[in-house]
């Protein structure tokens, strides 16, 4: 049994798989992991991918990029606006519906944005086909956080045109979570994670809450206005001054070599985050010079270094806003191509010098391979269908703590229960007491916030009298806490030895 | 490490908890999360759950008390015919059939085996007959068929047991539902769909009714045939033998559902038709529907009624205002006609005043004859000045001399005359206006430099008629054709000529449709008079001296009576132009032999024209 899990972005697609119980990347045709999500219209073919944009140099008004952008979206969107502006394929309104205006020469072609992330999707299909050998179509999609119902249904229906078979649609930062495995080992206890994703032409940062290994968006925020594009345009700005420089030629108004320079701009970005310095050669530039140049990356890092902290704020201002420090985040998952960039991790390793950046997996592979995880999980589920925007249920509003003491005697609190916890939940905990003391008693505290908790949130006590005494020992107190959906706490505790046992039941106050 | 208590502390819950759970949108991604799901939905069936495993284990214990009904006729089965036994019945479970379970059908089963086995019979000192002759095999085979669900399936369908009789309409007169309910119980054991709706009672509501019809009418069945077979594919010996058999059991299997699904739809058919429920409901949908009917009709009636009695009331009202009006117009009009009749007398009365006053005067003049023209001066006058002028001039007239008055005349006269004077040069004017404005529209439209006269326009239309299109060169022919025609001299070029046809279509179709008939109408005529002048053409023929009487052209009327006179009279006819002259009234014999020879003339100057035009075309190629 095998899976697809793909994940179409803005510049690039990428579709992994999920078989024998790993899930992998492949790679396309031409040998790359990632394939660029251009679609090119030629005379009497189309074509998808890397082909399409090297060909966009010479075709470039009946190429279409970032074709994410307007999927589903409205004339009057302001995204939408915002790509028809920028778009060099002219877009136009029929029906109340965007369509490209694709001018191939006898005849002027209306396609929609469906079918364009469609040619895309069967190019994918064809890619996984071709590395599993055999024909699969189930698949799990990934789609942004932000995107609506709308957006969510032509994705769907332009997946499902390709002759996909959607098992679900999972937002992509609990995909590149899913792709680390974080929460899936133990289903008990509960950590913070933190989800950059630098794409193509988007930032995104999520925090999500992973508790008894179910995730949990707590904030999330995009901005469309920063992403990989931004860096290589920098680039090229440079490289054309630098081209000024040195041939007295202004480029920056032609657009057919400002569009080559942005390719090797490209090309040179990728490698300058492997390596110390990178090499930018055109042939025939403009006016039949061929360019050549070299940037060193701290040449790039000083370029793009306003870039740097426009990429990095938004993580403050996300922590700000859900209200945890940065110490009380466990970990950091990169995933976007962009994020490969090693000044950019290193200004996050910096934001968090304690947590652990997970970026074993490159990081534009990690959304897909998440996606082709979920993608293993669902499969063979009888009926893996089901909606979801209406996945809500129940957790615990707070967290329950016991009252104990350290070595030196001062009080501690010890959570018992966390809150977030899905209901019905179920946890067990040997608590100690020293042996000296006859009797014990648990003091059942409730907290919203772990940093305060007054006196008075205590709601119960449990007290266990006539314990045997142990002069060099401890009394283990087996503690099970149980809530059920409706939010009434039963508590029981039993002394190990004597199997003394004590109960109690809170109802919820609603 | 947990505290001590202190001694007065108990077990207690001080306070409810605040705000214990709230609602979360999680990611439905990962294991737990689909475990989370699973196990929530299990929480949620609790009950169903709990119910079925109930079941379950009543079932266990009814295995242990269910009866093996042993068969009487077991040991007399022949094992060679295993396809024809009841493989129920063999086994024992005779009454449970297609209701027993797996497991029952594997103790039954067992127990047979126990007590039915050649080894154990051996033991007991029975004769066994030997391989697989003994009738043990047949208890293996019901076993074989039994526990494999879709042999099992098989052989229920074919169940022996199975009543498959359809009552019929008659027998269902009375007592429908003791008839139907048990048939359609009977038969819902081949539903593919669980919960087959009930026959019900005569309390069912429609909807139900309507449900269990559409579903019988859909019924879903899944009885097949495979069982009944009659060549085994296993013993084939090759595989075309296998594929013929194989066609052979599909054909007969297809055959047999296809009687199976007939026999639903009669049991369906006939239910329906003698369903008392739906005669009422029948009933009841006509009464309902002729009660709407008549409801419209009534609503439709008193509104015609009422609106009757409006438009009568309004008639009413109309027709009294209208006398009112009349009543009052007439009023007026006799009010207007003392008026006029007051003013006419007054006039009349002016006038003689005048008359009298210019005769005592004796009309200003000395001799008869100026006095004559004086008098219809006066007439004049009196004819057309008004009351006021009339009644003044006869106060200046009756005030002063007469010389004083013959000039306060003599300048009124002045003054009439010029203004007759001025209205006949104003109607002069507009005369000619409107000839103009004719002679323009006639030749408007043109749009070419060169004016187009009457004639050449009859000649351009003949033209375009006689060189349809098609024609080679066409315009320039029609071009050349009017330039050795045209009275008018101007030369015209092809352009001009497209031009003036294009502007002559645009016309109004009543005009255009006009001109054209009476263009075809000529070219007809001339092309009969052409054809006929080829036939008839004596060159020896002489004509009396052209150019007598040009002025009177020639009707259609004429022309055709010509035509008809020529071909009664060929050209050795004695005396032939006077007989041709007879036949034309108002036509002297000159007239005919002159209209003969234009004829002749107009047909050869085409000719010359075409040719001309052909050759040039040869001489440009």
């Amino acid at each position: 049994m095998a899976a697809i899990g793909v994940h179409l972005g803005c510049t690039c697609a990428c579709v992994a798989v999920y078989k024998d119980g790993r899930a992998d990347v492949v790679a396309n045709d031409a040998g790359d992991r990632v394939t660029p999500a251009v679609v090119g219209y030629l005379e009497n073919e189309v074509i998808v991918g890397l082909a399409a944009k090297q060909t966009r140099v010479r075709n470039a008004t009946n190429t279409v990029v970032k074709v994410k952008q307007i999927l589903g979206r409205s004339c009057d969107d302001p995204h939408a606006q915002k790509h028809i502006s920028e778009s060099k394929c002219s877009v136009i309104e029929k029906g109340g519906k965007l369509r490209y205006e694709i001018d191939t020469g006898d005849i002027v072609k209306l396609v929609s944005p469906e079918d364009v992330a469609k040619l895309i999707f069967s190019k994918m299909k064809e890619t996984a086909q071709s590395a599993l050998g055999s024909d699969v179509n189930d698949v799990v999609i990934t789609v942004p956080f932000d995107f609506g119902d709308n957006q969510k249904k032509a994705l769907g229906d332009a997946a499902a045109a390709a002759g996909f078979n959607i098992l679900r649609m999972v937002h992509e930062p609990s995909a590149a979570l899913l792709a680390y495995g974080i929460g899936q080992d133990s289903p008990t206890g509960k950590s913070n994670v933190l989800v950059y994703k630098l794409g193509g032409t988007s930032l995104c940062v999520t925090m999500i809450e992973v508790n008894s290994g179910i995730y949990r968006v707590l904030a999330t925020k995009t901005y469309d206005d920063i992403g990989g594009l931004c860096f290589t345009e920098a680039l090229a700005q440079y490289l054309a001054s630098e081209f000024q420089r040195s041939y007295k030629q202004d480029i920056s108004g032609n657009a057919r070599a400002m569009m080559k320079l942005m390719n090797s701009a490209d090309v040179a970005k990728h490698s300058l985050s492997t390596l110390g310095s990178a090499n930018c050669f055109v042939d025939s530039l403009y006016d039949g010079i061929d360019f050549d140049c070299s940037v060193s990356r701290a040449r790039f890092e000083l370029i793009c270094s306003s870039l740097f902290n426009q990429c990095i704020d938004p993580i403050k201002i996300l922590l700000e806003q859900v209200g945890v420090k940065a110490t009380d985040v466990n970990q950091v998952v990169l995933c976007g191509g962009s994020a490969r960039m090693p000044k950019l991790q290193q200004l996050i390793r910096d934001l968090f010098p304690d947590v652990e950046l997970l970026s074993s997996i490159p990081p534009d592979e990690v959304i897909p391979i998440g996606a082709a995880i979920e993608a293993g999980i669902l499969l063979g589920k009888e009926n893996p269908s089901m909606e979801l925007d209406t996945i809500t249920i129940e957790c615990t509003a707070s967290d329950i703590l016991v009252k104990e003491a350290d070595e030196s005697g001062a009080e501690t609190f010890s959570i018992l229960l966390p809150s977030g916890t899905p209901l019905p939940a179920r946890r067990q905990h040997t608590l100690q007491a020293p042996g000296t003391y006859t009797s014990v008693c648990l003091e059942l505290y409730e907290s919203v916030r772990k940093s305060s908790t007054p006196e008075n949130s205590k709601f119960a006590q449990i007290v266990l009298k006539d314990l045997q005494k142990k002069d060099n020992g401890v009394h283990d107190i087996v503690t099970v806490l149980t809530m059920k959906r409706d939010g009434s706490l039963h508590v029981t505790c039993t002394e190990k030895d004597t199997g003394r046992s004590e109960m109690i039941t809170i109802e919820d106050s609603s | 490490m947990l505290l001590e208590a202190r001694p007065e502390l108990s077990t207690a819950v001080l306070r409810p908890l605040g705000a214990a759970s709230l609602l979360c949108q999680v990611e439905p991604v990962g294991r737990w999360f689909e475990a989370f799901i699973k196990r929530r939905n299990r929480n949620v069936s609790a009950s169903f759950q709990e119910l079925e495993d109930e079941k379950e284990t009543s079932e266990e214990s009814e295995d242990e008390e269910f009866q093996i009904e042993e068969f009487a006729l077991l040991k007399t089965l022949d094992p060679k015919d295993w396809k024809n036994q009841d493989h129920y019945a063999v086994l024992g479970l005779k009454n449970l059939r297609y209701k027993a379970t797996q497991k029952q059908i594997k103790a039954a089963h067992k127990a047979m085996v126990l007590k039915h086995h050649p080894d154990k019979r051996k033991a007991a000192g029975e004769q066994i007959v030997e391989g697989d002759n003994d009738y043990f095999t047949c208890i293996t085979k019901a076993y074989e068929i039994l526990s494999d669900p879709v042999k099992r399936r098989a052989f229920n369908s074919i169940d022996p047991t199975f009543d498959n009789s359809v009552p019929s309409k008659s027998e269902a007169k009375d007592n429908f539902f003791e008839v139907f309910s048990p048939v359609f119980e009977r038969n819902n054991r081949w539903s593919n769909k669980k919960n087959v709706p009930k026959l019900g009672n005569m309390s069912t509501s429609i909807e139900d009714v309507d449900g269990f019809y559409s579903f019988w009418y859909n019924f879903d069945s899944w009885r097949e045939f495979s069982y009944l077979d009659e060549e085994e594919k296993e013993k084939a010996e090759c595989r075309d033998e296998r594929r013929w058999i194989e066609k052979q059991n599909r054909a007969a299997r297809a055959q047999r559902k296809k009687e199976e699904m007939n026999r639903i739809r009669t049991l369906v058919d006939n239910a329906y038709s003698s369903d008392p429920r739906i005669k009422k409901f029948k009933e009841e949908e006509k009464a309902r529907k002729e009660a709407e009917k008549k409801a419209k009709a009534d609503a439709r009636r008193k509104e015609q009624e009422e609106k009757e009695k409006q438009r009568l009331a309004e008639l009413e009202a109309v027709r009294l205002a209208k006398e009112k009006e009349d009543e009052e117009a007439r009023q007026q009009a006799l009010v207007l006609k003392k008026e006029k009749e007051i003013q006419k007398k007054a006039i009349k009365k002016e006038r003689q005043r005048l008359r009298t006053t210019c005769k005592n005067w004796n009309y200003f003049s000395e001799n008869e004859a100026d006095s004559v023209k004086m008098m219809e001066e006066i007439e004049k006058l009196c004819d057309r000045l008004e009351l006021t002028s009339l009644q003044s001039l006869n106060e200046t007239l009756s005030g002063t001399s007469k010389e004083a008055s013959k000039s306060a005349v003599e300048k009124q006269i002045a003054e009439v005359n010029l203004q007759i004077k001025r209205e006949k040069e104003q109607e002069e004017a507009r005369m000619r206006q409107s000839t103009k404005g004719a002679e323009q529209s006639s030749s408007g439209g043109g749009g070419s430099s060169k004016s187009w006269s009457e004639d050449d326009l009859q000649l351009l239309i003949k033209a375009v008629n006689l060189f349809p299109a098609g024609t080679n060169a066409r315009w320039e022919v029609i071009a050349n054709y009017m330039n050795l025609h045209s009275v008018s001299g101007i030369k015209r070029t092809a352009k001009d000529v497209i031009n003036k046809a294009k502007s002559l279509q645009k016309l109004d179709p009543q005009q255009k449709d006009d001109i054209n008939k009476k263009a075809f109408d000529k070219f007809k005529k001339e092309h009969k008079v052409v054809a006929q002048a080829v036939d008839n053409a004596v060159p020896s023929e002489r004509f009396e001296a052209p150019g007598a009487d040009l002025s009177t052209p020639w009707t259609t009327e004429e022309q055709k009576l010509l035509e008809q006179a020529l071909k009664t009279y060929p050209v050795n006819t004695p005396e032939r132009w006077e007989k041709i002259a007879d036949a034309v009234p108002g036509r002297s014999k000159k007239d005919c032999m002159k209209r003969y020879k234009e004829l002749v003339e107009m047909v050869k100057a085409k000719k010359a024209a075409q040719e001309q035009v052909l050759n040039t075309t040869k001489a440009k190629k």
